[in-house]
């Protein structure tokens, strides 16, 4: 079981009253941002772009704690910046678990080795380490050669000390999907919990804009990687959204189910896109023009998005919505290993991509590329 | 939020397509506006920069009517009917009181793009550039190290 009976049954039956209580809107786990400041500058990240007055700022863990209660979520994800970064991070944590949420720490967990002490395990607590990939993937991916073994110490070190571990994999355009599966392995046999996945956030502000995958491609990558799944692969995902990503269903966004919460307040609409802030929860949900976001609102924005953030609640919501729907989230979850010719197919035949140069270190098609890159005066370096 | 002008050849483009035949997912191109100090003459171009004032992630300067000349991250803005009634919010970068503040947009006389776009200029082939020009002169450990906040 990727998650604990506990976890289950405690979002089970907080979404079964949500919806006994006649609740259209409600949200599921809170993406807390205690600060924005980090130790990587990955190229595909659109969070750390601030003045540094801004990166200097930090919530306090009262405030961290007063939006959890605003919500009344059962799961708060603390994303960042790098949270390890914050002072008070352990206190922040603590005063979670003291009030029974279950929290995903996400960490590149270049600090988790040397911070680990500071952390209680507790069935409450999971690290959720980013790992986007293999080695070679993971470090050009966060622009820092070494950052996988770094990583991956940590999780061992947090695995070994008795944590929860999860991780999360990013995927971007050029991902090689039978990379992403050895990936898989290789977690799994350094003793994680479970994985997530996601396609790369289309972040207007982040450096590389040129690798963000459409929804077609998303689809065709993730039925590859997805399907003909190894049984040892435990997913901490919603399998009817890792269904949508394999492009098995439709689902609309419910960017409610997953809402933000940093140093300016709740963002609106949701964790990808910035309209602005309102001061309580109350205020974002009555304030936002819903009708306004999702791929089906035909807002451009929203085109191609299939993140989590907005569709891994649509899951939940689909799970609990109806006997079918649970009878179909049963099925994934006991029966699904997804055996499926073609994707295999696929996978076999499945050829890098010459403009993923994040996912080609060494190979010749990137050594043809480092030849061209070096000797083009074309190209301005950035910083 | 991106203004119209900053947003709509790629909206444009999107708007040909079905979401679900989008292969790769262009980026956005984005403006420069850093060190721009446009003209706020009229209710439009007060709002219109306003609003980009609001999707650029460096500081700006505002002076104010009555003369105060306030420095920092704007970081929203409501939309009301006039422009008494609608406002800017900022988090000042300078001085003793750093608390936030609420600014209509009738109080504000002039507007400096005047801090740094951190979101400008560190494009992913200028990384892969600078990663192979230091594997070739033999350096290990290559990063991008994030911004100095000191
Ligand atoms: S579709 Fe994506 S970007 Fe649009 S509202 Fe939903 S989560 Fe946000």
């Amino acid at each position: 079981m990727a998650i604990p009976v506990s976890q289950a049954w405690t979002v089970a039956t907080y979404v079964i009253k949500q919806k006994l209580a006649g609740r259209k809107r409600y949200p599921l786990v809170l993406m807390l941002e205690p600060l924005f400041r980090c130790n990587l500058a990955c190229a595909g990240c659109g969070k750390i772009q601030y003045p540094a007055h801004i990166l200097k700022a930090e919530l306090t863990p009262e405030e961290c704690f007063k939006a959890v209660e605003e919500c009344g979520v059962p799961m708060v994800s603390i994303p960042g910046g790098e949270p390890l970064l914050h002072p008070k991070m352990p206190e922040i944590v603590q005063g979670l678990i003291d009030r029974k949420k279950y929290v995903y720490m996400c960490t590149n967990a270049l600090l988790l080795k040397e911070k680990l002490h500071l952390f209680k395990p507790s069935k409450y607590l999971s690290f959720s380490v980013h790992v986007d990939g293999e080695k070679e993937h993971h470090d050009f991916g966060v622009c820092r050669e070494g950052g996988h073994d770094i990583a991956m110490e940590g999780v061992r070190a947090a695995v070994a000390a008795g944590f929860r571990v999860t991780t999360n994999t990013t995927l971007f355009d050029g991902a090689d999907p039978n990379s992403v599966r050895r990936h898989f392995d290789q977690l799994m046999d350094a003793g994680v919990d479970s994985m997530m996945i996601s396609p790369g956030y289309t972040y207007d502000k982040a450096p590389d804009q040129k690798h963000f995958l459409g929804r077609a491609r998303s689809r065709k990558l993730f039925n590859a990687l997805l399907s003909n799944r190894k049984k040892r692969w435990q997913f901490n995902a919603n399998p009817i959204f890792l269904e949508f990503l394999m492009g098995k269903r439709e689902l609309t966004c419910t960017p409610w189910g997953m809402p933000t919460f940093s140093i300016f307040g709740w963002q609106k609409p949701c964790y990808l896109l910035q309209d602005g802030y309102a001061d309580t929860f109350q205020e974002l949900l009555d304030e936002v023009d819903w009708a306004n976001y999702g791929t089906e609102s035909g807002n451009p924005r929203c085109a191609n998005c299939m993140v989590h953030s907005g569709y891994e609640a649509s899951g939940v919501n689909y799970t609990f919505g109806s006997l079918k729907g649970l009878i179909a989230t049963a099925k994934a979850m006991f029966g699904g290993t997804y055996e499926d010719e073609k994707a295999l197919k696929d996978l076999n035949e499945w050829a890098p991509t010459n403009h993923g140069q994040l996912v080609q270190i060494g190979s010749g098609i990137l050594s043809a590329e480092s030849e061209r890159v070096n000797h083009s005066e074309s190209l301005v370096a950035g910083d | 939020m991106a203004t119209e002008q900053q947003e709509h050849l790629k909206i444009e483009e999107l708007q040909q397509l079905n979401p679900d035949q989008i292969e790769v997912m262009a980026g956005r191109d984005r403006e420069n506006l850093e060190g721009w100090i446009p003209v706020l003459a009229t209710e439009a171009e007060v709002k219109d920069a306003l609003e980009k004032a609001f999707d650029y992630r460096g500081d700006v300067t505002l002076t104010l009517k009555s003369g105060e000349v306030v420095e920092g991250y704007l970081y929203d803005r409501r939309h009301g009917k006039t422009l008494d009634d609608s406002l800017v919010r900022m988090m000042p970068s300078k001085g003793e009181d750093r608390s936030r503040r609420s600014i209509p947009y009738s109080e504000i006389a002039a507007l400096n793009f005047s801090g740094r776009d951190t979101a400008a200029g560190k494009t992913f082939d200028a990384w892969v550039k600078k990663y192979w020009e230091k594997k070739a002169a033999g350096e290990t450990n290559i990063q991008i190290e994030p911004e100095k906040l000191d």
